[in-house]
């Protein structure tokens, strides 16, 4: 081939990719995400990229009122919020009528058919079916009249959607009927998950496997092009079933604008385009040269972003660019496992660990992003209580004290006359940021004279250890699921120890006891006072050292509008707008 | 040559056969499992015992690598762990970029590398020469991270003279194949003037120089002539490596070819990934190994096939 020849095939091949990015209109907007999808199955969604495309497409019965504080629900599929019998196991729901899927060519004459309330019977059963290798079954799990045999029995065998489950029933068309086996405090937020999102069953049939790349749901937005790895061009969906931007909000909302667009149908942004931009510095100088609407702010950079006083520089000010900060309902923590022969049955160790902690200067390592946690309840959840002194807080003295108590005085074990070892268990060896931070708590631990180990894993191998409970000690983060601190506690109950969420196999005989009871228990004062009361006997007992609970910092072009903080923002983007003439300024 | 093409065609079938192993070895026996990877943290001991059964994890070994056989003579790897799509369609997927960016860095490479090393070569231990062999060493030892940054934010930032980021057009793939040109020319240069200068100090060139040729007809009438042998060994065993893609200048352009697609792998441990990657490659290389072979009876007379 010429050379000649060369440059006209790669002119060619040039101008193919372009015609995939064809198109930019006035409204077309920008978003970054640092890791692909994947695919746009609900029920394997576990990550936040793969969520935040899903909420798009699909929807649920409820979802997350989004300008009021605190969370509540509104119905979204559901015409109505559900009738639930006086014994809290029977949760009735009306199907908003008129609400049509995607065009696609899996229905008979290619149009969107209604959904029905038989698409949620068979949507959850193929939550429940294990062959379709869904991330999300423990939403329901012990929880449904019969769901869980239908689970096991997919374990052995094919299993058949049309088999009825007594505890997911379509009444009629437009009547969903849910059964449980307890009370389920949390249903009304977890019914606002992916996992739980209609999925019409002709397309599930018609692609197979390849239904993660053929997404038919009823969402406000549709694909338009996807290139893997690359981007997702989503365009709004002509035929969305009439849902209104919200016309409640706190106090503050109206002035700040955000209740502008009350009652404007939604979507109202035009097409959107969520690209996989991996490397932090590209992401920002695309966010400062206009082409991104959002953007975080890598530790690197955030010197030459936020001033001594956690303000944007002024220079970016100037520009009309928004911070916005909002603490996350997350809890970091170094978790002790308490089947280790060392540091389990060792109460005092592990009192002195926690007082070896220099909090606030690991906050500063993270430009102060992140805040002490003084349990494991994180802020903006019921049971959090600001005001409550932390009773192990950083005190090297004290800390000395401790561990003199607990049988090793300047860290050595007078039995062998050498330093106490303990080895830490993380699972993010990828991540040089990480690996520093680890070696700032080894330099916590060796203040006190207590040689602290890392032992870096990927992320599997990680999970692996735990699941095996070959771990010592090991760092982790809790990503609230939903709004109740039911979501942190159940972390440190016994039956859900290790292959379980508890990975640090904790054992409270009283905590089980409060926990069985809190599990049926409705959001009532009397139950935030058990939290707390909960809350308390873990923050004694220290089977983890509590770190942090992060700080998010976004920052947003100032055409975005409409933005407000969310704990759970995936769906958020269609209550966004953007103003084309300031874009294009 | 044909009989010699097919003969070292069949030699090829148990290459292959012996990196199929060795990529099913090392991963299927010490890889991580893959239904626990696929039902993500929450899932129970039941659950995973039933989806290893499901995709065929739970026999024995000798069954699983006739399995991997077969995935490799239909070209169906499977499907990743971590994200569920078709492992042949994401290396079909990432081809094109990676070629779009890694082949033209290629030719223009090898065009301007071997123009400059026969400059270089002409006016040798003269200050061209040594200006171009310090200008090489200057290229070669500045981190090709360095050029990415600077390029991206002076270039394409500050002097918008390209896009920041992205692949939809020709123009987004500038940037990127011209810090892929100028990282990798000093290599180059300094490869192709060895190899010319080597041949310059040879007998052959000597009688040539006696018997009155000037120095131009020389170089490349006999010298360049006799150095396709190295360069024709380190063309086309790169060929394969074009392949692979290019890794940070795909991650930090977002060009989504098989380097970003390898590197994400690694990252999520997605094993099949990773082998059909490794084992693809690996199965290029030893063609490349066959080409070159034959480019050599090509290219010089003396070498006959047999």
């Amino acid at each position: 081939m010429s050379l000649r020849r060369a440059l006209v095939v790669w002119l060619a091949l040039g101008a193919t990719i372009a015609r995939g990015a064809d198109s930019a209109s006035a409204t077309q907007t920008y978003f970054g995400s640092t890791e692909r999808i994947r695919g746009f199955d609900p029920i394997t969604a576990g990550d936040v990229p793969t969520a935040a495309a899903i909420y798009k497409l699909y929807e649920g019965l409820l979802e997350y009122e989004y300008l009021v504080r605190p969370y509540k629900v509104r119905p979204l599929l559901a015409a109505e919020m559900p009738q639930v019998s006086a014994d809290g196991l029977t949760y009735t729901f009306k199907i908003k009528p008129g609400v049509r899927f995607h065009d696609n060519p899996c229905f008979p004459d290619g149009q969107g058919r209604e959904l029905t309330a038989a698409d949620f019977v068979y949507s959850w059963k193929r939550l429940a079916d294990v062959r379709n290798k869904s991330t999300g079954y423990w939403v329901f799990e012990g929880r449904i009249v019969g769901l869980d045999e239908f689970h096991k029995k997919s374990m052995e065998q094919a299993v058949s959607y049309d088999e009825p489950v007594a505890g997911v029933q379509a009444l009629d068309r437009y009547t969903f009927q849910v059964r449980l086996t307890e009370p389920y405090p949390q249903l009304l937020w977890i019914l606002t998950m992916d996992y739980t999102f209609a999925v019409p069953r002709e397309a599930v049939e018609r692609y197979g496997e390849e239904f993660l790349n053929n997404p038919v749901g009823t969402g406000p937005f549709l694909v338009k092009k996807w290139k893997r790895s690359y981007r997702i061009e989503f365009a709004r969906n002509p035929r969305y079933h009439g849902d209104t931007y919200p016309s409640e909000g706190e106090p503050g909302d109206r002035e700040a604008g955000l209740l502008d667009d009350a009652g404007q149908p939604l979507p109202l942004l035009d097409s959107i385009v969520q690209y996989v931009i991996s490397d932090d510095s590209t992401e920002w100088l695309m966010f400062l040269s206009g082409r991104l609407a959002a953007s975080g702010i890598a530790r690197s950079n955030f010197d030459a972003v936020i001033t001594g006083q956690k303000e944007l520089t002024s220079a970016l000010k100037a520009r009309g660019i928004r911070l916005e900060k909002s603490p996350l309902m997350d809890t970091t923590y170094l978790g002790f496992n308490m089947e280790d022969p060392v540091v389990g049955p060792n109460q005092k160790l592990r009192q002195a660990l926690c007082c070896a902690i220099d909090v606030e200067k690991y906050c500063r390592f993270y430009n102060d992003r992140l805040m002490p946690a003084k349990g494991p309840i994180p802020p903006k959840v019921a049971g959090y209580d600001p005001d409550k002194p932390f009773p192990y807080p950083f005190d090297l003295e004290r800390a000395k004290q401790l561990l003199t108590e607990a049988g090793y005085p300047d860290g050595k074990d007078p039995k062998t006359g050498r330093r106490l070892q303990l080895t830490l268990e993380t699972g993010s060896a990828a991540d040089p940021e990480a690996r520093q931070a680890n070696e700032l708590i080894a330099s916590f631990f060796a203040a006190l004279g207590v040689e602290l180990k890392i032992s870096p894993n990927n992320w599997p191998e990680f999970l692996k250890k735990m699941e095996r409970r070959q771990v010592q000690l090991y760092q982790l983060i809790w990503r609230i699921d939903y709004p109740d601190a039911e979501n942190f506690l159940m972390l440190f109950y016994s039956k859900n120890a290790s292959p379980g969420p508890n990975h640090a196999n904790y054992s409270n005989p009283e905590f089980d006891r409060l926990y069985e009871q809190i599990r049926t228990m409705q959001d009532s004062p009397e139950r935030t006072a058990i939290y707390r009361r909960m809350a308390d006997i873990v923050v004694e007992d220290a089977p983890w050292i509590f770190m942090t609970h992060p700080l998010a910092y976004g920052l947003y072009q100032p055409w975005l509008k409409n933005f407000k903080s969310h704990d759970f923002p995936y769906p958020n983007v269609k209550f966004y707008k953007v103003d084309p003439t300031q874009m294009r300024n | 040559m044909l009989s010699y093409i097919i003969r070292r065609t069949l030699y090829v079938i148990p290459v292959v056969f012996g990196v199929a192993l060795i990529t099913f070895l090392l991963f299927n026996v010490v890889g991580w499992n893959a239904a626990s990877q696929m039902l993500g943290k929450r899932a129970t001991p039941e659950e995973i015992a039933a989806l290893e059964k499901q995709l065929g994890l739970s026999g024995p070994l000798p069954e699983q690598f006739l399995h991997y056989l077969k995935q490799i003579v239909t070209f169906d790897f499977g499907r990743s762990f971590a994200t569920q799509q078709k492992i042949s369609t994401l290396i079909l997927d990432g081809v094109l970029p990676s070629l779009s960016l890694a082949v033209p860095i290629f030719l223009i490479d090898l065009v301007v590398a071997i123009v400059v090393a026969l400059l270089a070569a002409y006016y040798r231990n003269t200050w061209v020469d040594r200006a171009i062999v310090v200008g090489a060493v200057m290229g070669m030892s500045v981190s090709t991270l360095v050029y990415i940054l600077a390029g991206q934010y002076l270039l394409a930032y500050e002097w918008e003279l390209f896009p920041i980021w992205g692949f939809e057009s020709v123009k987004f793939l500038v940037l990127p194949v011209v810090i892929g040109f100028i990282s990798g020319l000093g290599s180059g240069v300094r490869f192709y003037r060895t190899v010319v200068l080597d041949e310059m100090y040879q007998d052959y060139v000597r009688t040539a120089f006696a018997k009155g040729h000037t120095e131009r007809s020389v170089l490349f009438k006999h010298v360049l002539k006799n150095a396709m042998i190295p360069i024709l060994t380190s063309v086309v065993l790169s060929i394969p490596f074009l392949y692979t893609g290019n890794l940070l200048l795909e991650n930090f352009f977002g060009i989504p070819g098989l380097g970003y697609l390898s590197v994400e792998a690694i990252f999520s441990t997605d094993y099949p990934v990773i082998k059909a990657v490794v084992f693809v490659g690996s199965v290029m290389y030893v063609f490349a190994s066959l080409l070159t072979d034959i480019c050599y009876a090509l290219v010089d007379p003396r070498i006959k096939l047999r």
